[in-house]
């Protein structure tokens, strides 16, 4: 077996596992540690298909942007948010792999008894080295027969940055945080009228009305010390003073 | 076996295409839906490439740059879409997320 096929088997055996990783593994940080795998990978293959400038647009715009994205967006959603793993619904995980089992094969015998009937382009390995490279050659393509299409790739891309700052916006600049307050606690007036007091300018809501705290609790231990509380701590609150 | 053919490329694009929609169909956390989505857009780069380079063309290259740069476009505005879900629905799920049908 020639070299060529054996790094082929070689490349496309960890691809094909890192692949599976990305899907079957529990954690998504490892998942997207999987797909960086998977994608230095395919560009060590395109490598091997002679598009060399192709292989470092992979590395560099997928692993080194998308996948880093990626991975911040992981950190920033809430990890409580994320779903569990297939919980529940095993059909819709039986009913993928048959569906992909029979595209596979589908697309195998496909492969297999398909016929080029196209003509053959003139960029052979010979005219690309003449050009000076895969880089310059792909340069050459892009700027003539693709310019229409290319200077509409970089309006697409301006259009989706501003799209994604104004979907990453808060609905309103300097709104409150979600955090919803729960009440405060202020000694300076009397017991049981918080819910008389009204929302004052910080945001404060009242109190709900608690039954009265218990009076002694024997079984608290602190620490070899028993801590014994005799009297109800709101007896002490004093009334009226509100300080202003 | 035998000489590194255009099938090679082509049977490795369609394992990772069909490992990336199985994890489209079976996998609800939309990040690891999104990822997927990434892993299916590579297999299809990778048998425009393998075409090309049967063919001794360059388009199929030039169609490959295209579809990395709309596929970081389409990054920039779904992960937008994710940490806005994210923040307004408190999920990721894909089965609780049905604001639109509801």
């Amino acid at each position: 077996m020639p070299w060529d096929v054996l790094i082929f088997y070689l490349i496309a055996t960890i691809c094909t596992l890192s692949a599976i990783g990305v899907v079957a593994v529990n954690n998504p940080v490892h998942s997207g540690v999987f797909l960086v795998l998977c994608f230095l990978n395919i560009a060590a293959i395109f490598v091997m298909l002679g598009a060399e400038f192709l292989a470092v647009v992979q590395v560099i715009v997928y692993t080194g942007a998308i996948l880093v994205l990626v991975l911040f967006v992981l950190m920033l959603v809430d990890p409580d948010d994320l779903p569990e793993f297939h919980t529940g619904r095993p059909v819709q995980r039986y009913v993928g792999l048959l569906l992909g089992a029979l595209l596979l094969l589908e697309i195998g015998a496909v492969i297999l008894n398909r016929t080029v009937t196209g003509t053959s382009g003139t960029d052979t390995a010979a005219s690309i080295a003449a050009v000076g490279g895969n880089t310059q050659a792909l340069g050459r393509t892009l700027y003539t027969d693709y310019l229409l299409a290319f200077e509409v790739v970089s309006l697409v891309l301006t259009v989706g940055v501003i799209g994604a700052i104004v979907l990453a916006l808060p609905e309103r600049l300097g709104a409150a945080s979600p955090v919803t307050r729960r009440g405060t606690i202020s000694l300076a007036h009397p017991k049981d009228t918080d819910a008389a007091l009204s929302p004052g300018p910080a945001g404060e809501t009242p109190m709900p009305a608690r039954p009265a705290a218990t009076v002694a609790q024997p079984g608290l231990a602190t620490a070899g010390r028993q801590l014994i509380m005799t009297k109800d701590p709101d007896a002490y609150t004093t009334p009226g003073s509100r300080r202003s | 076996m035998g000489d590194l053919g255009v099938n090679h490329f082509l049977f490795l694009s369609a394992i990772l295409f069909i490992i990336g929609m199985m994890g489209v169909l079976t996998r609800r956390n939309l990040l690891i839906i999104f990822m997927c989505v990434e892993l299916m857009a590579n297999a299809v780069n990778l048998s425009l490439v393998a075409f090309g380079w049967e063919l001794n063309s360059l388009n199929g290259q030039g169609f490959a740059i295209f579809i990395i740069a709309i596929a970081a476009a389409e990054a920039a505005v779904g992960l937008a879409i994710i940490m806005a879900l994210s923040r307004r629905q408190r999920t990721v799920d894909v089965d609780d997320i049905r604001a639109l049908r509801d």
